[in-house]
């Protein structure tokens, strides 16, 4: 333990994992099993935006409510199942949390919360984060989301009580023979589109922007006489007036370019 | 008095969502896992310089003429950058958050695409997906015959070469020499 501290504290040791025995091990499969509806979490908080905190305590209120599952925030990690860290792991808060981990009784999980948590997040490459709390501890599970949505935070405890299966999986795709792409709107001229997409996005941020732009790409492009009817159709169907408000000033813009008229 | 109370609860009812034991319900505008589609992409790497923590990043194996895409959902924002960006839209923000994982390599997702080789000094430079993507464009952009038969014939040169060739003619050389 001592000799924990002292490689975390020497300047530059920023990858070193705790050895875990096997015994550990099996007296942790044993708490998995075990475990049941008596869950004691204790929350490390290294270095994060305390977004992560608002949205665990947001899976503690009564809509979320993870009490259902007997998962309970304790004040000490002396009583913990379970650590959650959160925060990009910064230089500051490396010994605290091997401190909290020493603190908390074997067997214990550990689990990463967050993108900061489990790789330092949009933080990664700043010159006091370590990058993640797998860099100095042994995590067990991985909760990635900036923040995870309090079903994110349910979805990962109950896939780290062994409650749910896991999801996701890795993939490999390799360039397959006769791989082409073709442009989306190929009967667009190029200026129309370009004028359509900006007006949008000037109008309704870049991501909605987009996606408000592709919609009305979309019936410019299937429906050739008929644009004006499925315009009226599609925004009586959404029944929002910034978006007829958009939809009105890229149907001018369609109307006054020569492919429009 | 009491009355009142239940009553109350009675017309609010169960506040808490069933979320495990039902599917969630998530907004129209959610922001969830970007759902990348490796036939559409073209690999131009737009998505991994507008990738704000660098969770889209490209490697590109100029021996083996290979460029790779990856993702780490572990770093990624949810911020739809890329999403905005993709010129085919490959890649798109879907619905899912269900991420959790207990082992960090099924965080990774890749893809791999070759590099079209250089015409005259046979060195890799670009994606071939992305130089059939062009050719594409400029036909739609209204190229035909001799001139996209040139254009074509251009595009598969590295910028290196290309330059070299265009002092050639600037000077009056003959190509091959140079």
């Amino acid at each position: 333990m001592a000799e924990d501290y002292a490689k975390a504290t020497l300047l530059g040791a920023s990858r070193y994992t705790i050895h875990v025995d096997e015994q550990t091990t099996r007296l942790k499969a044993a708490l998995l099993k075990d475990i049941r509806r008596s869950v004691f979490v204790y929350r490390v908080d290294c270095g994060g935006c305390n977004g992560c905190e608002i949205e665990i305590f947001a899976t503690l209120t009564p809509v979320f409510d993870v009490e259902r599952f007997g998962i309970k925030v304790v004040s000490s990690p002396r009583h913990a199942d379970i650590l959650l860290y959160t925060g990009s792991m910064t230089r500051s808060m490396r010994v605290p949390a091997l401190r909290a981990y020493h603190a908390a009784p074997d067997p214990k999980v550990c689990v990463a919360y967050g993108a900061c948590g489990c790789s330092g997040g949009i933080f990664h490459d700043v010159y006091c984060v370590w990058g993640g709390a797998d860099q100095i501890l042994p995590i067990d599970a991985y909760i990635p989301g900036c923040p995870p949505t309090p079903y994110a935070t349910i979805y990962g405890f109950a896939m780290a009580l062994g409650l749910l299966g896991q999801k996701l999986k890795a993939t490999y795709h390799v360039q397959g023979e006769n791989e082409h792409v073709q442009p989306r709107y190929p009967k667009i001229p190029l200026d129309l589109r370009i004028d359509i997409e900006r007006a949008s996005r000037r109008m309704a941020g870049y991501w909605h922007g987009k996606r408000i732009a592709d919609s009305f790409l979309d019936m410019i492009q299937t429906a050739d006489s008929q644009v004006d009817e499925n315009v009226q159709a599609y925004l009586r169907q959404e029944d929002d007036p910034r978006l007829t408000e958009i939809f009105a000033r890229l149907q001018q813009i369609f109307l006054a370019h020569p492919k429009g008229k | 008095m009491v009355w009142k109370l239940v009553k109350e609860v009675l017309r609010v009812g169960e506040a808490t969502v069933l979320y495990p034991f039902v599917p969630a319900v998530v907004t129209a505008g959610f922001r969830g896992r970007p759902q990348h589609d490796p036939e559409r992409c073209m690999a131009c790497a737009a998505c991994a310089v507008a990738c704000p923590p660098n969770a889209l990043t490209m490697a590109t194996d100029m021996a083996q003429g290979i460029i790779t895409w990856s993702i780490f959902y572990g770093r990624c924002i949810f911020c739809g950058r890329c999403e905005e960006v993709c010129p085919t839209g490959a890649i798109q923000l879907g619905q899912e958050f269900e991420l959790a994982v207990m082992n960090k390599a099924d965080l990774f997702e890749q893809a791999d695409y070759r590099l079209a080789a250089c015409s005259r000094c046979g060195v890799f430079f670009a994606p071939a997906k992305e130089l059939d993507y062009v050719l594409i464009l400029l036909e739609q952009a209204g190229l035909s015959g001799e001139e996209l038969e040139e254009r074509k014939a251009l595009l598969g040169i590295c910028p290196s070469c290309k330059r070299r060739s265009d002092i050639a003619k600037l000077v009056g050389l003959d190509q091959e020499a140079v």
